[in-house]
């Protein structure tokens, strides 16, 4: 026989060889000797499978043209042939290569890093996303920069504060939550007590929330400072300060007062709803009118847009500076505006309080201005204490 | 001797219907590819083929070179699982 009949009837033997063999064996054995005998039998069977079905598949290839295909000549297989060395991949190409190359920079024809190189590359060229953003905090810092210089000789301390709060702030976002926290608050704070404003600015990344402070870490005159700008009520959950203004929604006066009479005792000053606590007019302190004119004055910076809070905030950073000098000239102006604040600092919180009781007779439209206004007025009682 | 044949009628008959020699089959090829077993085999017909000439190789000459060797090749522990397999199957589904 030849042609097809001859294949199947070469695997049909060899499949009743199997069969053949197995009828051969005793039945009486124990089952499980047949029991194995057949698994294995079950076994060859299916490798058997496994082989012919490779052989279909080569037959057809070999039949068909393609089985040689992968094959080219002989040099070329040598060149691509599969490399199997330490420390090389399969295309004998080393792993760590590049690692310490040094490429030289288009821009600055400095060495640089493969590494490193590419984001070098998007700071010296000034593309790509990060490097804006860098651009813009530099440029908000420098203006900082300037502005405190030129305007303040004699406040070097604070100008200090800006510098380095300045850089803290530019790491944070801050957005609707600036009047709360303005930085001009934390700067003053900071001025009496470097952790202090560390603590609020550590809260970094939330925005809108509402940073508090723990009244137990604060001693006497930064609380009454703390007092005389920010509501300072302490939450129940958190035992915490209120850090909003003076005229927060969140809190009622009583509730102020209440905090100012647990912190300070029973002498503590009155809060903005009372009447003016008038100690003595002997300190230069903005009345109301001076802070109609600074509320004006400061008006159009705040509204100015801006697009990063930092700039946002060192425009706000030099707006305290000016209106110390401003002040001073139009002082006596209005000494029955919104009375002068006490002497000494625990006249600040009147002062401030009754600076705020003016502004609350002020039109609305200057709302937000008052928490920035405290502040300043609270840095000029300051140089005049100093 | 019927009796044993048609016990393991019976018991192929089942290994069809519940699909067992199917995935038996399909995991014996599966580890065999794994393992090597078919490119080692493949570099076998090569040989085969050149030897006979590539336009004379017919189905048998490959069977009957291949076969042997490749159950020669199947290595020990693809051997273990499958038998082991077939053991647990006949165990769960045949009482004997």
């Amino acid at each position: 026989m030849t042609g097809p009949a001859s294949y199947y009837l070469a695997i049909k033997i060899s499949n009743t060889e199997f069969q053949m063999k197995m009828e051969d064996m005793p039945l009486s054995g124990p089952d499980n000797t047949r029991l194995e005998a057949l698994v294995h039998d079950i076994y060859s069977e299916l490798v058997e499978d496994a082989c012919l079905g490779l052989c279909f598949e080569v037959h057809r290839a070999v039949k068909q043209g393609y089985f040689f295909l992968d094959e080219t000549d002989q040099e070329s297989m040598k060149e691509f042939e599969i490399v199997d060395q330490p420390g090389v991949d399969i295309f004998g190409q080393v792993y760590n290569q590049w690692k310490n190359k040094e490429c030289e920079c288009p821009n600055c024809k400095r060495l640089i890093a493969a590494s490193r190189f590419a984001p070098h590359l998007e700071k010296c060229l000034g593309m790509g996303r990060n490097s804006s953003r860098i651009a813009n905090r530099r440029l908000a810092s420098n203006n900082n920069m300037s502005k405190s210089e030129s305007d303040q000789e004699d406040n070097d301390d604070l100008n200090d504060n800006d510098w380095s709060y300045g850089a803290e702030k530019k790491a944070k976002k801050r957005k609707s939550d600036k009047n709360q926290n303005s930085p001009r608050r934390s700067k003053s704070l900071k001025h009496k007590n470097g952790e202090l404003g560390s603590s609020v600015s550590s809260e970094p990344y939330k925005f809108n929330y509402n940073t508090g402070i723990s009244y137990e870490t604060l001693g006497p005159d930064e609380v009454r400072s703390l007092l005389t700008t920010q509501c300072g009520v302490i939450s129940e959950h958190t035992k915490k300060m209120c850090t909003r203004s003076q005229r927060c929604p969140q809190h009622t006066d009583e509730q102020r007062r209440a905090v100012r009479v647990f912190l300070l005792g029973p002498s503590a000053p009155a809060l903005p709803d009372a009447d003016a606590v008038v100690e003595s007019d002997s300190f230069d302190i903005p009345d109301g009118q001076t802070l109609m004119s600074r509320l004006q004055w400061e008006d159009s910076p705040d509204i100015s847009p801006t697009d990063s809070a930092s700039s946002k905030a060192s425009t706000n950073h030099s707006d305290s500076r000016r209106p110390k000098k401003k002040k001073r000239p139009s002082l006596g102006l209005n000494s029955g505006g919104g009375g002068g604040g006490g002497g000494g600092s625990g006249g600040l919180a009147g002062g401030s309080s009754s600076s705020s009781s003016s502004q609350s007779n002020i039109n609305l439209s200057t709302k937000k201005k008052r928490p920035k206004l405290s502040a300043p007025s609270i840095s000029s009682i300051y140089d005049d204490l100093n | 001797m019927s009796k044993d044949s048609q016990m393991r009628a019976a018991i192929n008959q089942k290994l069809i219907e519940m699909g067992e020699r199917e995935r038996l089959k399909e995991l014996l090829r599966a580890k065999l590819v794994e393992c090597g077993w078919k490119d080692q085999l493949k570099a076998h017909c090569k040989d085969v083929i050149r030897e006979k000439g590539l336009e004379h190789v017919t189905v048998e000459d490959l069977v009957t070179e291949v076969t042997p060797k490749g159950r020669a090749l199947v290595p020990d522990s693809v051997k273990k699982e499958l038998l082991q397999r077939i053991r647990a199957f006949l165990a769960q589904h045949v009482t004997l």
